[in-house]
């Protein structure tokens, strides 16, 4: 499948939204509101769901126009777009994202066609499959492994650099020692814990003790 | 009609700082000074009557001869206008629309981009950069003396009118508190000479780019052009780099015009330049060295060489390995300097004249393709960070149209002198460092780049978020202890590990500065009568 590479998955959906919510607004300016005080970074509510290497969301009005000698169209509705780039398959992760962020879905898509069915993950995941499209827009800042390998190789790395420059010029039998009580520190092997948070966006904060 | 190759630039037209970097031309001095204006026609008049004294690009004869009519000065006069000072002199809003808008912006709202935090903020710039106004114009004096250039500066003065235009006092000097209404520079003197050594002890000013239609010395292009993937020593190595890099109206590395102000004629033949004031921390530059010398191997002097990619002498570290090489070089190059002056005959003047010249272009004429790991010249070096040559490519060969396709965009003319006298005290309190000039059509694309993405990071060169060691703004990490990292990399061919500086602080922060048009004596006369027509 173009949507697959490896182990990483990329996710596009179009979920249309509802002309009119019975409300004193349009559903589109409804959950742009909604969107806008989204928290991001590791607050992000969808930085609690497993496996998500990036992942936004964001409402289509309509297609452009190019100017002439095109033809103006149209969208027939607006659309809520969710794109993921994730570990794994879609039915797991979908699952995990419902059972992270029910409440957070549920404010998202509450305007969208359809999803007054959506009652429990196995419908969420129906919904979701039926407005997916099979394109191929990756996030580039990662490999396909999973997630929580991928952030602790990167708290390694950053921790042998600190590593490297505090203990440059000792003798091998001290390099070894240190070197011994580094890896008993970082403990390669546990990826729970030391290790990076998710969604961090910069250095400050990133790591989990 | 002429080829490409063949192009022929009007010189009498073009700011002679464009083409000239004037110390190397025997004006060893500097007085750069800043004037507001208040009233319009006062500033049309005042740059009506300092025309005739703009130094043009026109060729010197060495003996100081004419060439076409262009007598070598006693005192060469430039000028350039910030956006604020063109809106004053009155170019038409339709005009001022069309610049660059880092140029209509200036340097200190262009702090983020630049760096400027901490004790380079624009809030710690010398008072003249402090007021509610921009300054407007800029002149720069370049002279061979003091003498000469109090008196071009009296004469300058004389020309500002009652009111309407004033000069703006407010750059710090030597003795502390005190002001003055304008900023000297100076080579460092030794001996009564004028040397090319900066408060940091390393020769500077060595490479510049060369370019279509310059007009000066044809050798220059070895080093200075771009690389063509021959032997970067010999001049088949390179190519002047496209007119349009460094002057408005021409055609440029993209095969396009540079972004230029409407009309055309107000953009023509002129470019943008960067002033910029910076401070040299001379005594932790010298603690530094002197702690982490100790402990590098090779010593001390190797260190300074690693950092800056040039032994102090000037000599490049990945053509010169060692300091014996390097002061045999230098040796040999002063050596080959004083038998011109002391050939008794024409040939022998000729001969001595061309082996001082084939030195000369060891200095430029290399690239890092051979060094690629950075055992010789380190990755992060400053000249390699500033001027990757054709690293960028990184020995994959025909990945660009030239090898140096990722250099030859981000390329400036580099016109600078040093401030101050730091050999008596060598600390970092006191008024001490250079005074830095960047020439370019581009400020956004060429310096500004250079500076956020080459100096105060290293991505490009995979060397993650490390700074330039010598220029990076590096800061404080959050034990408060100084941040700045460089890894000095190893021969890949000898078992030693590459050598890692920690801790470095940040040697050099910026006291001010702006960003200038500097203009075609064409487009200086329509600013003057007040005649620039976007229409």
């Amino acid at each position: 499948m173009s949507n697959e590479n490896g182990n990483a998955y990329a996710l596009t959906t179009l979920c249309p939204l509802m002309a009119v919510c019975g409300q004193d607004a349009s559903p589109a300016a409804l959950i742009r509101d909604r969107l806008h005080i989204v928290n991001t970074g590791a607050w992000s509510p969808l930085a609690k769901v497993p496996n998500v290497y990036f992942s936004r969301l964001l409402i289509l009005d309509d297609v452009v126009y190019q100017s002439k000698p095109h033809r103006l169209e149209h969208l027939k509705s607006q659309y809520l777009v969710f794109e993921a780039s994730l570990h794994g398959k879609l039915g797991p992760f979908l699952e995990g994202m419902w059972q992270c962020a029910e409440p957070f879905i549920r404010s998202m898509w509450e305007f969208c066609v359809g999803f007054s069915e959506v009652r429990d993950a196995r419908t969420f995941t129906a919904f979701i499959e039926k407005c997916q499209v099979k394109t191929t827009f990756f996030f580039n800042g990662s490999t396909d492994e999973p997630l929580a390998e991928q952030l602790k190789s990167l708290y390694l790395k950053q921790e042998f650099s600190k590593f490297a420059y505090d203990h440059q010029g000792l003798s091998a039998k001290e390099l070894q020692a240190a070197f011994k009580a580094f890896i008993a520190r970082v403990e390669p092997e546990n990826l729970a814990r030391p290790t990076w948070r998710a969604g961090a966006t910069d250095l400050s904060n990133v790591v989990i003790p | 009609m002429t080829s490409d190759a063949d192009a022929v630039l009007d010189l009498h037209d073009i700011q002679g700082n464009i083409i000239k970097a004037y110390p190397r031309f025997g004006y060893p001095r500097a007085r750069n000074f800043f004037l507001r204006v208040s009233d319009g026609d006062a500033g049309r008049a005042f740059l009506s009557a300092l025309i005739p004294t703009i130094t043009t690009a026109a060729p010197w004869t060495s003996g100081g001869a004419s060439v076409e009519n262009s007598q070598r000065p006693l005192v060469t006069t430039n000028i350039g206008f910030t956006y604020d000072g063109l809106k004053r002199l009155g170019v038409p809003r339709a005009s001022l629309q069309t610049f660059p808008e880092e140029f209509a912006m200036g340097m200190s709202a262009r702090r983020d981009i630049l760096g400027d935090d901490g004790p380079s903020a624009p809030t710690r710039w010398d008072p003249v950069w402090q007021g509610t106004e921009p300054v407007h114009i800029f002149v720069s004096i370049n002279g061979r003396d003091a003498a000469g250039l109090e008196q071009r500066y009296r004469e300058i003065l004389a020309l500002l009118p009652v009111a309407g235009v004033e000069l703006a006092a407010g750059h710090r000097c030597q003795s502390e508190g005190a002001l003055l209404p304008y900023q000297d520079s100076s080579a460092i003197f030794v001996d009564g000479e004028a040397t090319s050594r900066e408060h940091f002890g390393y020769s500077d000013g060595i490479s510049n780019p060369y370019f279509k239609g310059a007009g000066t010395d044809s050798s220059n292009v070895i080093g200075g052009g771009k690389a063509t993937g021959k032997d970067p020593r010999t001049a088949a190595g390179w190519e002047p780099l496209e007119t349009g890099e460094f002057l408005l109206g021409h055609k440029d590395e993209a095969f396009e015009y540079p972004v230029a102000p409407v009309p055309n004629l107000l953009g023509d033949n002129g470019t943008f330049l960067v002033y910029r004031k910076l401070h040299q921390n001379v005594g932790s530059f010298d603690s530094y060295l002197d702690g982490e010398g100790a402990k590098f191997p090779g010593g001390k002097e190797a260190l300074a060489a690693k950092f800056a990619g040039r032994w102090r002498n000037g000599a490049p570290i990945t053509s010169f390995a060692t300091e014996r090489k390097a002061n045999e070089f230098a040796a040999e190059w002063a050596a080959a300097k004083l038998a011109i002056g002391q050939a008794s005959t024409q040939a022998e003047r000729e001969a001595a004249k061309q082996r001082f010249s084939a030195l000369n272009t060891e200095f430029v004429g290399f690239d890092f393709t051979s060094d690629l790991a950075g055992g010789g010249c380190p990755v992060s070096a400053h000249v390699r960070r500033v001027n990757p040559r054709s690293a960028l490519e990184f020995n994959v060969k025909g990945a660009f149209s030239t090898p140096s396709a990722l250099s030859n965009r981000r390329r400036i003319l580099r016109r600078g002198l040093p401030y101050g006298d730091s050999r008596a005290e060598r600390k970092d309190e006191g008024e001490h460092g250079i005074i830095f000039m960047a020439l370019c059509a581009s400020i956004r694309r060429q310096f500004e780049f250079v500076q956020q993405q080459w100096i105060d990071y290293g991505n490009d060169f995979r060397v993650g978020n490390d700074k330039d060691p010598l220029l990076g703004n590096h800061g404080l990490d959050e034990n408060g202890e100084c941040d700045g990292r460089m890894v000095i990399e190893s021969d890949p061919k000898s078992p030693a590990p590459p050598y890692l500086c920690a801790k470095i602080p940040r040697f050099v922060e910026t006291r001010g500065g702006d960003y200038f048009f500097v203009p075609s004596l064409t487009a200086l006369r329509m600013i003057a009568h007040g005649i620039v027509d976007p229409t």
